[in-house]
């Protein structure tokens, strides 16, 4: 073994307990309320209109069974939507100097740390939406693979671009990645 | 033919990459082998999809007996034709320390490798290039399983060669000044041509067979049986009945004793259970024949197999985690089956290869398994470790608040609805779930010293996994709203070779760990490989 700090106290060390979290984009809740809401109507929708139409003809399992679909999937929607609207509020994330830190959960609460050190290569995601938002999700993947990619969703572009342009910048990556 | 012979003398005699040969060149006829036998599995593994043709055919040839030979002779010239294109427009050449092989007869194939790529190499021997020296080197290249690059026929002193110097290039050229470890790894690797291999393991028949009990290998079998599993019913059938028996008369209950019955269910299940024993055995000795485990410098090599010998090479840097397993079976044995784990991850583009990178040692003693892992981890100290087990809250979370009301709602539905029958099921079935996991709680358990984290857990048998901490890739810290209540908390500690598990555990002391993970991480910059 190569290294031994032994004086250094468990209770010195840098302590996960105490990050200085910052929320994450308030318009990536918000997105996430209305996708859900539209979800919910669109499923309601649905469901009303195959029940109530008369326009043309469909066959009455489909008129018996549509609705029953649709509603089910209004029910899941909305308890997403309900769901979604108090868990955004606890998403956080973390930047020290070397690591990242993501916090979520609204009843199983979780921190996912990804020591730079360990980072393989970095990657920012925006679908039409978040451009539209002017949002991004951070990508961080590790030798731990595909399952335990570590994501930061609904950042600002430009905290996103920071974010990244630190890991890159940062000398560990460059000589493990 | 005569240039390969040459070239693998040449190689021999070489220290620099510049001898390897330059120009392409095919493999060894042997080679029209492997590609015979290719054949033959891709045949048999489409045999579903043939037998609609084999039915036709086989009403044709009793009409029309003089057929079959000229088809019998078609066949055979178009399997010949096959093998043969494929032997053709194999080529490979090796040139400033590139692997280039073009492959295939209708759809080209052209990988281009370099050996700094190359992560792992392979020496697979099927049977029938054993008596003529040959062998088949494969690839593992830094990406996914398709690119995996395989040159078929070889000589094996060439093919033994090219290994070395393959690795050597490899070593050379992971220096990273920067890096304390690599260069560690790079004095190793200069070493390496002076150290001889040292035999760290071997297992005799006795070992494998024991070593089929304890653990179920029939799988090889199945995969291979699977369309004759009809006709092997039928087959057995037909057997007792030419004794005499009648099984389907044996196993109507109706009219015999329940002494009759319970005997007839311990000798079916005898009946059941041993050909499954011996299929087994028969698997573990068809793997594990002949096993080595040596060690060359930093490297472990692992070579075993029957029909097929194979040989796995882990470099010590690659290792993530040792992997110690006794079912029930072994425990009364007192064996131990140790798998030591690189990266296991698949699908990902700079990870070096699939699931069989794993070095399994099958069936050793506790004495020889600690020998082992002293080998790989000096520093353990598995033998003198305490455990500190799970929360009780993981019993009261799983029996309590899980399996009761699920139990409680079923035999509520079970006397509502009037099958009472249905209760000597739900009875049983509740307490030896809630058996299951008083085992799983008795078992998990975690400990750690400066330089590993040791986590013990299992149901009926028992597993231990050791990792160095410097090793650890991202670590998540979860706690459910009603964990914090009693300070309690999850860990997942997320290494190459997968995640490892520690459940309801002190909130304080996962606080600590974690801490003091991320830190050895950060702070000793170490590679993990």
């Amino acid at each position: 073994m190569s290294f031994e700090n032994n004086e250094i106290s468990i209770q010195s060390l840098p302590q996960i307990e105490q990050l200085q979290v910052t929320a994450i984009s308030n318009k990536h809740r918000m997105a996430n309320f209305g996708i859900n809401i539209l979800l919910t109507l669109l499923a309601i929708v649905i469901a009303s209109f195959i029940h109530f139409q008369s326009l043309f003809h469909i066959s009455p399992n489909a008129v018996k069974m549509v609705p029953i679909i649709c509603g089910i999937l209004a029910v899941i929607f909305l308890g997403k939507t309900i769901f979604g609207f108090f868990a955004d509020k606890q998403k956080f994330y973390a930047l020290r100097n070397q690591d990242l830190s993501y916090l979520s959960g609204l009843i199983f609460k979780k921190t996912v740390t990804q020591p730079i050190l360990r980072i393989q290569h970095i990657e920012l995601k925006r679908g039409p939406i978040e451009r539209k938002l002017g949002l991004a999700k951070v990508q961080v993947f590790s030798a731990g693979g595909a399952t335990h990619t570590f994501e930061i969703p609904g950042l600002e572009v430009d905290t996103a671009e920071s974010i990244r342009q630190f890991i890159l910048d940062h000398k560990d990556v460059a000589h493990h990645g | 033919m005569d240039e390969i012979e040459t070239t693998s003398e040449y190689a021999l005699q070489s220290d620099t990459n510049d001898n390897l040969t330059q120009t392409w060149q095919r493999l060894a006829p042997i080679a029209m082998c492997y590609f015979f036998v290719k054949l033959f599995y891709i045949f048999f593994s489409n045999l579903f999809f043939l037998i609609p043709a084999v039915i036709f055919g086989y009403k044709h040839i009793i009409n029309n007996p003089w057929i079959w030979l000229p088809a019998l002779l078609g066949v055979v010239i178009v399997i010949g034709l096959i093998v043969f294109l494929n032997f053709y427009f194999f080529q490979y050449r090796l040139a400033n320390e590139h692997i280039e092989i073009r492959s295939g007869v209708f759809s080209k194939k052209h990988i281009n490798l370099p050996f700094t790529r190359i992560q792992n190499v392979k020496l697979v021997q099927p049977i029938y290039y054993r008596p003529f020296g040959y062998t088949c080197l494969e690839l593992d290249t830094a990406g996914s399983a398709q690119q995996e690059a395989k040159i078929v026929a070889l000589k094996l002193s060439f093919a033994e060669a090219l290994k070395k110097e393959i690795l050597t290039t490899h070593d050379q050229n992971d220096i990273k000044p920067a890096e304390i470890n690599v260069e560690q790894s790079n004095q190793q690797a200069v070493e390496n041509d002076t150290q001889d291999e040292t035999i760290l393991n071997t297992r005799s028949l006795k070992d494998l067979i024991i070593h089929g009990i304890t653990n179920n290998r029939v799988w090889i079998f199945l995969g291979g049986l699977a369309p004759f599993l009809d006709d092997m019913g039928r087959y057995v059938n037909n057997f007792f009945q030419s004794l005499g028996i009648n099984i389907e008369q044996l196993l109507t209950f109706a009219d015999k004793s329940w002494w009759q019955i319970s005997l007839w269910a311990l000798t079916l299940t005898l009946l059941i259970l041993l050909p499954i024993v011996l299929f087994s055995i028969i698997g573990s000795i068809i793997t594990f024949y002949n096993y080595t485990l040596s060690k060359i410098g930093d490297r472990y090599i692992r070579r075993s197999g029957l029909l097929t010998k194979h040989e796995v090479t882990m470099k010590l840097p690659r290792l993530q985690m040792v992997y110690k397993q006794q079912d029930w079976l072994d425990i009364l044995l007192n064996r131990i089956n140790l798998t030591l784990e690189q990266n296991n991850v698949v699908g990902q583009n700079f990870q070096p290869g699939g699931l069989n990178n794993k070095i399994m040692v099958p069936s050793i003693t506790a004495d020889e398994c600690q020998a082992l892992i002293n080998n790989v981890f000096p520093d353990n100290t598995m033998e003198s470790l305490i455990y500190t087990r799970i929360s009780k809250r993981f019993l009261l979370r799983n029996i309590v608040y899980i399996l009761t009301p699920l139990f409680i709602g079923l035999s509520v539905l079970a006397v509502t609805t009037g099958k009472f029958t249905l209760l000597s099921y739900l009875v049983p079935a509740y307490l030896i779930l809630s058996g299951l996991v008083f085992c799983r709680w008795y078992r998990w358990g975690y400990a750690r010293d400066k330089h590993f984290i040791y986590v013990r857990k299992g149901v009926l048998g028992v597993d231990y996994c050791c990792f160095p901490i410097y090793k650890v890739q991202q670590t998540k810290f979860i706690q459910s709203v009603f964990m914090k209540r009693h300070q309690l908390c999850s860990l997942s500690i997320v290494l190459a070779s997968g995640a490892v598990n520690i459940p309801y555990i002190n909130e304080q002391k996962g606080y600590d760990m974690t801490n003091e993970l991320l830190y050895q991480v950060e702070e000793s910059r170490r590679s993990w490989m």
